[in-house]
């Protein structure tokens, strides 16, 4: 009886104890985790920036984004060639799967106290930065070499800048044209070379005509239609009409300017006179957007259309090609290219931010000839140079075109229109591609379309700057 | 008389009792899982509480603004409404929809024919694909021009609709989508329900000379009640958070379907989220889904007293 006491007694006892440890476990299980970082394995995270923790090199972490087989085989090339030239520094970067919650994680890994160093943006790092989210980088930039401020095209590199500070570099600044198809414009007897093309949207509208093919009330063929696809590109279609959707220098969206009015009802136009005002049975005829392989275009179904560098060799066009300037409309007076970069920037909080700005000036200017080799994402750098052309373009259209693309390319970036410069960038782009759809649709006027876009953007804005 | 009275020697009575030992027992066992509930749910939940009453984009410090979130929702968002009601009617369509299909399905498949096995495994199939693996096959499936639906519609001398790229037709394409995809799980716990009706109130009704019909009507489907219920009851839940089939489907960038015709609820949090870093507003939004689903699973489980019956339970 003794013994039972006993051994039950001790037994209550070992299960408080057990009890205690397991709280005492769990409580230090949960502090480790809620805790701030700790040291990435083999990161000099102690380490002072810049300098080689330990006398050897410093380790910083590039949270990748791209995720595609072409570039899971350039990524180690680029680090490799990056380390070879500055030994002190050591690249870490995984594969980022499906890119999925690429966003979400930099924002709650600079919100706890552990970002990456560099991370790349497929989104303007203005809406990042606004929100406190990334480093400045004009110090770093002063004593750059080749990084420096006017070393870019002007537009992909005020893409980068807040207020007159710098938060990100472009590498690419992948840059929009028109896309011909020539065997279509000389089978009616239409120039095809780039100077014979349109130079206003009322010859680019009557060009379109010339093509159109409507059997049983169903769009069978097309010349050019604007208005499907690339609602990203919006600001180069303001632009070439004189007009723009966000003025970053006084923070103040001119979405429903007369400019803007008259080209979203230049297009509505457009849509009922070439193709009888049936914006759905458009989209359910076929894709009138891009130039990729279930595109009218591809398909060799419409004569034109509108697409970016990256296409030239993405999309495998089966026919001879050419690109052509966008014509202005009729308040417009200067051709602009849209362009979409690929941003590199330094989380604030980065443990290595001038080993990270070195990564990002390297891949941002001559480390971006490796990649350029192999996908025509034109690059943002001035002085990258033109003899790097991708392989690829060489291989199938030939070298003197392929010099004559690629030129044509970076020359439009020198009067690209001014993009991707608000802190509610995203948001604002949705307003007007929505705005545009109902003016389309007939579901409202041009005017009271945009101006409802453009109430909601400011009063977004205003938001963000109050 | 004389009265001996045997005092028992004093036991040491143990600081706990034993089934107080016994609960402690059982909590230790599950701790691990209790531990994670309070970090990782519950915390996140009144977390959520207090976001939603401030301005956070996650990288700054939140700040206090009292119930502006709550009230740009309902008064100022010109997304929210619509966003209301493309989820409500998806909901309203998909959920009894989905019920009728599932228990169509695994009534078949409670039949005893050869390769039923083979059927239910087919059927249940498309629970197992991801929703975003799901909606790209749709998205191609759904094509108007090329598409496999249309050109079988086509075949028959329909017309076939521009589904998703149709701002009437988006949502039933949506719904199509789910049910292909939802369908699976639901019919599986039906067939479980149908496997424990007792097959002598068949034998019963059989000899009383009752029909198929009769038989459905008056013994399956009551006894199948708490499977219907509890389908329900997760079918409500599972459609007001519809979302990855729709970013998979519709894009995350530009109008989401035509029109913003597929912005859900849940697309809306995710875009006020992680697109415009307006976690706190975001938070709003959840607790607003939250607190109306909880209502609105009440109200079910309150109507239920009238039309669930369960084996061995008299009604009144």
């Amino acid at each position: 009886m003794e013994r039972e006491q006993h051994e039950g007694r001790r037994s209550v006892m070992s299960r408080r104890t057990f009890l205690r440890s397991l709280v005492v476990a769990g409580s230090a299980a949960v502090v480790a985790a809620c805790g701030g970082n700790t040291a990435p394995e083999g990161g000099p995270a102690a380490s002072a920036p810049g300098t080689a923790g330990g006398g050897g090199p410093v380790t910083i972490e590039w949270l990748n984004r791209y995720h595609t087989p072409v570039t899971q085989t350039l990524l180690p090339e680029i680090v490799s060639a990056f380390e070879a030239e500055n030994p002190d520094i050591k690249v870490r970067y995984e594969n980022p799967g499906s890119g999925e919650g690429y966003t979400e994680q930099i924002l709650t890994r600079v919100a706890g106290g552990n970002p990456p160093d560099v991370a790349t943006l497929f989104e303007p790092p203005v809406e990042f930065a606004t929100r406190g989210a990334l480093m400045e980088l004009d110090t770093y930039m002063a004593s750059a070499t080749l990084a420096t401020p006017d070393a870019f095209y002007p537009a992909p590199f005020r893409s980068c800048q807040w207020q007159g500070k710098t938060y990100g570099l472009p590498s690419s600044a992948g840059a929009t044209a028109i896309f011909t198809n020539p065997a279509m414009l000389s089978a009616r007897g239409i120039s095809t070379s780039r100077e014979g093309f349109p130079r206003t949207w009322d010859e680019l509208k009557a060009l379109d005509k010339e093509f159109i093919v409507i059997e049983g009330g169903e769009v069978k063929q097309a010349g050019f239609v604007p208005f499907i696809g690339s609602s990203w590109a919006y600001p180069v279609w303001s632009a070439i009409n004189g007009g723009q959707i966000y003025d970053a220098a006084n923070n103040q969206y001119t979405i429903d300017s007369d400019q803007n009015v008259e080209w979203v009802d230049y297009w509505l136009r457009w849509l009922d006179d070439n193709y009888g005002g049936d914006l759905e049975a458009m989209t359910i005829a076929a894709n009138w957007a891009s130039n990729y392989s279930d595109s009218a275009f591809y398909q060799g179904k419409a004569a034109m259309t509108f697409e970016g560098s990256w296409s030239c060799t993405d999309a495998e066009i089966p026919f001879e090609w050419e690109v052509v300037h966008l014509p202005v409309g009729p308040s417009g007076s200067t051709s602009y290219t849209a362009f979409y970069p690929n941003w590199w920037v330094v989380p604030n909080g980065s443990k290595q931010p001038e080993a990270a700005f070195r990564f990002i000036e390297f891949i941002s200017t001559t480390g971006w000839t490796i990649w350029y080799r192999t996908i025509m994402d034109t690059p943002a750098w001035k002085q990258f140079p033109p003899t790097v052309i991708t392989e690829k373009l060489v291989a199938t259209i030939g070298e003197e075109r392929a010099a004559s693309v690629n030129a044509f390319f970076a020359d439009y970036l020198n009067s690209a229109a001014e993009m991707w410069t608000s802190p509610v960038d995203t948001f604002a782009s949705e307003q007007v591609s929505l705005a545009v759809e109902k003016v389309l649709r007939k579901q409202q006027s041009p005017r009271e379309a945009l101006a409802e876009a453009q109430q909601l953007a400011q009063a977004k804005l205003n938001e963000v700057l109050a | 008389m004389a009265t001996t009275v045997t005092r028992k020697p004093a036991q040491a009575r143990p600081w706990l009792s034993k089934q107080l030992r016994n609960d402690l027992r059982a909590y230790a066992f599950i701790s691990p899982w209790l531990l994670s509930l309070v970090v990782f749910t519950g915390y996140p939940m009144l977390a959520t509480i207090y976001f939603s009453l401030t301005d956070y984009t996650i990288v700054q410090p939140p700040q206090w603004v009292g119930l502006e979130n709550y009230q740009r929702m309902f008064t100022a968002d010109p997304q929210f409404w619509p966003a209301v009601w493309n989820t409500t009617f998806y909901a309203v369509i998909s959920v009894p929809l989905s019920l009728v299909v599932a228990l169509g399905l695994a009534l078949l498949l409670n039949q005893n024919v050869r390769g039923v096995g083979i059927y239910r495994t087919i059927y249940y199939l498309p629970t197992m694909v991801p929703a975003v693996a799901g909606a790209l096959l749709w998205t191609v499936i759904l094509d108007p021009q090329n598409g496999l639906l249309n050109s079988m519609l086509e075949s028959v001398g329909l017309p076939g609709p521009g589904w998703l790229k149709s701002a009437e037709w988006s949502k039933p394409a949506l719904i199509l989508m789910a049910l292909w995809a939802g369908t699976g799980s639901a019919m599986l716990i039906f067939l479980a329900g149908l496997k424990d009706i007792p097959q002598t109130l068949y034998e019963a009704a059989t000899i009383d000379g009752a029909s198929s019909w009769q038989r459905l009507m008056r013994i399956t489907l009551p006894l199948l009640t708490p499977t219907i219920f509890f389908n329900l009851i997760m079918g409500i839940i599972a459609s007001f958070q519809v979302f990855g089939q729709i970013l998979a489907s519709a894009g995350s960038g530009g109008t989401v379907g035509p029109l913003n015709s597929l912005l859900m609820y849940m697309v809306l949090l995710y875009r006020s989220a992680f697109r415009s870093f307006e976690m706190g507003y975001a938070s709003a939004l959840a607790l607003v889904l939250f607190v109306f689903l909880v209502l609105l699973t009440m109200l079910v489980v309150r109507s239920s007293r009238h039309w669930v019956y369960y084996e061995g339970e008299h009604p009144g």
